[in-house]
């Protein structure tokens, strides 16, 4: 089984409720990752402001940090490798990445996060 | 002291800064420990003067009192533990990733709720520890944990989601990942606290109706979560025996007496304490032991020569104001320090300038609004009612993006947003409306955000974007709002603060709050002083006295300008009692 890694921005609360207003895309991928869990699929996500260090100690993340900055976040790996940089996969990429069942409903649309930057 | 009938274990005292909570509980503590009870007095203020009244350091151990037998002292900085958690967290990665990225968690780390919950993390072992219990027949706080974090840690969804696996979502309890206890402890110390057996809530208040409030609020939120023991104990009280020397003793007491009968109807319910205000400082064992005691040894008070400051008025500050012809003036303290009244003052004076300018309060009463409203030539009156803003707020929240949780996720999300930074930022929504208006009159408002919430806004462009929707085409194309806020010609913010030692000292952490975000508070304005006011009383004349202190650190130390704004005789209403304090 392949395993995803989300490395989220430092966020105060996953859901933006924090910032001026609440990021939508944020709380369809915590959804989408609950959904995709439950399939099977292995999925870790890391939160900067709570576990800088996994951040760290992963050379690819570390140097994406260095390049790009926090607001570069969040950076999805697939088993190491770099799948998406600054905005957050739909749940159809999720299923394919890690070859379960793609949901029955048409996959919803990718939900980029404010252009990049990230809303909460 | 109805407060003290056959106390349980723990005692919590809670209520804003200022109101003697600290005071209360030494004395509290000392009565005990002489009735010969073994007790352990925990003391979490930051202007923590316990030491100095029992004449040791104490610090953040258990230390023997030993002028009073079977007393005990632990003093907490939940600053300094705050900081622990942050360095526990960042420390490790400082040097690894970019200067920027560490800056960045150590401010998402830097709220309120971080210092909340590492105070609650400090208290969790003193209130589970066994051990301890063994050793102490009474353990008293001068502080108590807010509703909002007793309810976070009784969430299953917070927990399971957070602690347990270390992943996932983040909450307000985000600083509780560098905690170290086990979710047991946590639980064990919320069960202790709403136990009526082991625990007593202890509501200290001034007869203030701002201040009453606040507690009715307190009240109804522990009530609500099960805290359900609690007392009253209305502090400070001016005595009906000043006032027969002077007329503002006399419109003192009046006030006082009421607020008091003007009480929410469930404090009236409530188990309830008098404390006389004392014509001495509550400093030395005797002092103390005098508080609680009802009839107090007739103190003589030397009749002071009476107390004259030559303190700037808040005329010197409006001249500068008035100079720059627009701009957005912003007024910050902590509640019930009077900022509503000083910006409709302001206002009023500006506008009675020939200066065109707006308004817009805060005022859940909505007093001040309606009085002023179509009076004043030149001034527009705004009000925005910040419960209805936060509900909107909420509500918009839930609507859109708790539509996918699931029953866990809901009820965080749901207790996210009672968090007092939800307050805050839908206020501030609100009020960015009117914000934009200042490049061509004067903006006054009676709030302003912490530089925490305006680093958190400005680290992802949020408020940013917010404004400029706001704005909608029109100007803003090379200043960022947090650049307006920024600058001091186009915006200014007053710090308001009383001359009592804690009021200042949560002055001072606004105003370090606000240098974080490159903000620098433009004044200070120090309200309701006895020492700027005339009186014959001698009890507002030691309270003058006292005042000196606080002023000259404030002058000195704190301030750019500052300007003293004498204690009044009756609240000012309308444009000509307004006006008054700003020539008095």
């Amino acid at each position: 089984m392949k395993k995803i890694q989300v490395f989220d921005p430092a966020l105060c609360c996953s859901t933006g409720v924090c910032g001026v207003d609440a990021d939508q895309a944020l709380i369809s991928f915590s959804a989408d990752v609950d959904w995709a869990k439950q399939q099977g699929a292995l999925i870790e996500r890391f939160n900067l402001a709570q576990q800088p260090m996994a951040f760290a100690e992963n050379q690819i993340v570390k140097a994406f940090l260095e390049l790009s900055g926090q607001d570069g976040l969040p950076l999805i790996l697939l088993d190491g490798d770099i799948m998406l940089a600054g905005a957050y996969p739909s749940r159809a990429e999720l299923a394919r990445w890690v070859d379960i069942t793609p949901p029955d409903t048409t996959a919803k649309p990718a939900k980029s996060c404010c252009s990049g930057s990230n809303c909460c | 002291m109805l407060f003290l009938e056959q106390p349980p274990r723990f005692l919590f005292f809670t209520g804003k800064g200022g109101v003697g909570k600290t005071s209360i509980a030494c004395a509290a503590t000392i009565q005990l420990a002489d009735d010969g009870q073994r007790v352990l007095l925990v003391s979490t203020d930051p202007a923590s003067n316990v030491g100095q009244v029992f004449g040791v350091t104490i610090g953040n151990q258990i230390t023997a009192i030993t002028a009073v037998e079977r007393l005990f002292a632990l003093e907490i900085d939940p600053q300094a533990a705050a900081q622990v958690y942050r360095e526990r967290i960042v420390g490790p990665v400082r040097g690894l990733l970019p200067e920027t990225v560490v800056n960045s968690i150590e401010e998402q780390l830097s709220g309120a709720c971080t210092t909340e919950i590492a105070a609650f993390d400090e208290f969790t072992s003193l209130l589970t520890d066994t051990a301890l219990h063994a050793h102490f027949d009474h353990i008293i706080f001068d502080t108590a944990p807010t509703g909002h974090t007793i309810r976070l840690l009784q969430l299953p969804g917070a927990w399971s989601s957070f602690i347990e696996e270390g992943t996932g979502d983040a909450s307000c309890l985000g600083p509780l990942a560098g905690l170290v206890k086990q979710r047991a402890q946590y639980k064990a110390a919320v069960e202790a606290l709403a136990d009526p057996s082991r625990t007593r809530l202890i509501l200290v208040s001034r007869a203030q109706n701002a201040t009453l409030q606040e507690v009715a609020r307190t009240y109804q939120e522990l009530a609500a979560i099960g805290i359900s023991q609690h007392f009253l104990v209305i502090n400070g009280l001016f005595p009906q025996s000043e006032t027969q020397q002077d007329a503002l003793a006399k419109a003192i007491f009046s006030r006082e007496q009421e607020a008091l009968s003007a009480m929410p109807a469930i404090l009236k319910t409530l188990p309830c304490d008098h404390l006389q205000l004392k014509p001495f400082n509550l400093v030395g064992l005797e002092a103390l032991r005098q508080l609680l005691t009802g009839n107090v040894q007739q103190v003589i008070v030397e009749c002071h020569k009476s107390v004259r400051i030559n303190a700037p008025k808040l005329s010197a500050l409006v001249d500068e104001i008035a100079a720059d012809s627009h701009g957005l003036i912003m007024f910050m303290g902590k509640g019930g320090v009077g900022k509503t009244t000083l910006a409709a003052a302001v206002a009023v004076e500006l506008a009675h300038r020939g200066l065109p300018t707006h308004l817009t309060t805060t005022d859940p009463a909505a007093h001040l609004t309606k009085t002023l409203t179509g009076t004043v030539e030149n001034l527009m009156v705004s009000r925005i009612d910040p419960e209805v803003e936060t509900e909107r707020y909420r509500v918009q929240v839930l609507d859109t993006k708790g539509a996918q949780l699931d029953a866990e996720g809901l009820a965080l999300l749901e207790e996210d947003l009672r968090s007092p930074c939800t307050e805050e930022i839908a206020v501030f929504q609100a009020f960015s409306r009117i914000i934009r208006e200042a490049d061509k009159k004067f903006v006054v408002i009676d709030t302003a955000p912490t530089g925490h919430t305006l680093l958190l806004l400005d680290a992802t462009g949020a408020y940013h974007r917010e404004v400029s929707r706001q704005a909608g085409s029109t100007g803003l194309h090379d200043v960022t709002p947090m650049m307006q806020l920024q600058d001091q010609k186009q915006t200014k913010v007053l710090i308001v603060t009383l001359a009592e030692t804690t009021p200042v000292l949560e002055a001072v952490n606004l105003q370090e709050d606000l240098r974080r975000a490159g903000i620098e508070p433009w004044g200070w304005i120090i309200n309701n002083s006895a020492a700027a006011a005339v009186s014959q009383s001698s009890l507002l004349m030691e309270r003058a006295k006292n005042e000196l202190n606080e002023i000259e650190d404030v002058a000195h130390r704190y301030a750019h300008r500052y300007a003293v704004v004498p204690l009044l005789k009756n609240e000012p209403v309308g444009e000509t009692l307004l006006r008054s304090l700003i020539y008095p």
